[in-house]
């Protein structure tokens, strides 16, 4: 594995590090229906940086970042987010999450929603009032602040669920498959608003099968498959090796090589 | 622990029953209650209004403890299943508050819904006009409320350990026996052989006594029983608060061990 993490590039950026997991490895089930789902990873995501985390279905992605916000409990191996341990709900202050599938409350209005999460993220009433509208307009639902969450369709309840992880402004946004459930305008927009947030400075560290995506808006790509990191490198270096095609190209290259030694 | 994040999550629980109309229902059973009291009334018989009041008194608290056992047996396994605990949990929210806001909110929509009820029944009262001590009623709603902490914990306990049906079903048979079988357990131990009656000890240490929490008879038969003398209440809220606090733990210890 050619990866930042063994080429001592956390030693030069260890005070900007944001997500630091060493040797982590996690299992589901038990005797002999166990299955390893990650192999003992390591990587680190740095302040500023826009990292794609991709691989197969079942590769070990949201294994990955179900452990990194604290969801499940990794068999061995340390996590820490901005220094500290994930099992601290403080780790969780900077972050700003979107789970691959969730339903929001659907008995909710958008706007008493966006204030659960927010008052949850310690803003207060009239931080609350100012943000909502913004950050639903942000997210292309301006003007539905008083509907019921169950007359939002399935591209809506992602819209809704970037903007609750968007509310507190949070300098960590991980998204674990980020367009799902997004049309193609949808994921259009959702681009363009990663773009500025990466233009602001906020890391941002997600999951997913749109290899397109992840080629215009990462600069380091982390492969895995079979809970083992293939690829840690920047994107620049991944696309050279592939005669500068696409990830895509990358991608399918570097599993049927895999397929091969196997 | 941040009591405003424990408190918005209460919040959750009381929005969702108000607007999925859990207690609406609540409310339409509790008019139709009305119209019984109504209908008694025509008889004008004395024995029957004091029916009418024990069996009032006792159908409101079975009603509002089984609305208490089926809210708190789906919240967390709700939470699982519809996936809507992710965007929580991933808030500075420790699973303690979680649980703590999600316990609070059933115990506090339980209330209202109870307090809904003991409306309905004082509405009676003045229609039958009917005399109340308020002492002994005052303390029959003070135990009513332990009873609902006690009953509000159980059901999350149940639904960390089965699902949402056999919770229902479990936490609905230990209310059953916990407010009318256990009271004749002394009888039952006095029959029994020396393993039954080993048995019979265990099940007193994990099944709280609720008829204890029942002072319907003695609020409708005011007149010859005294209120509960202070001693007695006092050891009640522990015995209430020793229950709310074991169940409450153990849903608290399997959660947290609870991969998501």
């Amino acid at each position: 594995m050619i990866g930042y993490y063994q080429q001592g590039m956390n030693e030069s950026n260890s005070s900007s590090c944001v997500i630091d997991v060493k040797k982590l490895e996690a299992s589901y089930g038990k005797g002999r229906e166990c299955t390893q789902a990650l192999k003992g990873i390591c990587f680190q995501v740095h302040r500023g940086e826009c990292v794609g985390f991709i691989g197969a279905n079942g590769a070990g992605k949201s294994t990955t970042l179900k452990i990194l916000m604290g969801f499940r409990f990794p068999d061995k191996g340390e996590v820490q987010v901005f220094g500290r341990s994930v099992g601290n709900p403080e780790s969780r202050e900077r972050i700003g999450y979107l789970p691959e599938v969730a339903l929001y409350y659907p008995f909710m209005k958008a706007r008493e929603l966006l204030s659960l999460y927010g008052g949850l993220g310690g803003l207060s009433r009239s931080e609350l009032q100012e943000r909502i509208p913004l950050v639903l307009a942000r997210v292309g639902l301006g003007g539905k602040e008083n509907d019921l969450l169950k007359s939002f369709s399935k591209g809506m309840q992602q819209r809704l669920g970037i903007a609750q992880s968007l509310i507190t402004e949070p300098e960590l946004l991980i998204y674990d498959e980020l367009s799902s459930g997004l049309d193609p305008l949808g994921r259009f927009e959702l681009r363009e608003l990663l773009k500025d947030l990466k233009q602001q400075g906020r890391t941002i560290f997600f999951s997913s099968h749109e290899l397109g995506e992840v080629e215009s808006l990462c600069d380091r790509v982390i492969m895995i498959h079979q809970g083992e990191i293939l690829r840690d490198a920047p994107l620049s270096t991944l696309l050279e090796e592939c005669g500068d095609r696409s990830l895509e190209a990358f991608y399918i290259q570097t599993l049927q090589q895999q397929h091969k030694g196997a | 622990m941040k009591i405003v994040s424990t408190l918005s999550v209460a919040r959750t629980v009381w929005l969702e029953a108000l607007r999925r109309r859990d207690i609406y229902a609540i409310v339409i059973i509790s008019c139709v209650l009305m119209a019984v009291v109504m209908g008694l009334d025509f008889f004008h018989l004395e024995g029957l209004n004091k029916f009418y009041r024990e069996f009032a008194l006792k159908f409101m608290s079975t009603a509002t403890a089984i609305t208490v056992i089926v809210l708190s047996a789906r919240q967390l396994p709700r939470e699982f299943e519809n996936r809507t605990i992710y965007p929580l949990l991933a808030r500075p929210l420790s699973r303690f508050e979680f649980l703590l806001g999600k316990f609070l909110g059933v115990w506090l929509t339980a209330l209202f819904c109870f307090g809904l009820f003991m409306v309905v029944f004082l509405l009676g009262m003045a229609y039958l006009q009917t005399n109340l001590q308020w002492a002994v009623f005052l303390q029959y709603l003070y135990l009513q409320t332990m009873m609902m902490g006690v009953l509000a914990a159980m059901g999350f306990v149940l639904s960390m350990l089965c699902n949402i049906d056999a919770a229902i079903a479990f936490g609905s048979l230990l209310f059953l026996f916990g407010s009318t079988m256990a009271s004749m357990m002394n009888t039952v131990y006095e029959l029994s052989t020396p393993v039954a009656q080993w048995m019979l000890i265990g099940l007193t240490w994990f099944i709280p006594q609720l008829f204890l929490f029942d002072l319907s008879e003695k609020t409708v038969h005011a007149d010859i029983w005294p209120p509960v003398s202070f001693e007695v209440m006092a050891a009640l809220t522990l015995y209430a608060l020793l229950f709310i606090t074991v169940y409450f733990t153990g849903a608290l210890l399997l959660f947290r061990r609870k991969g998501l």
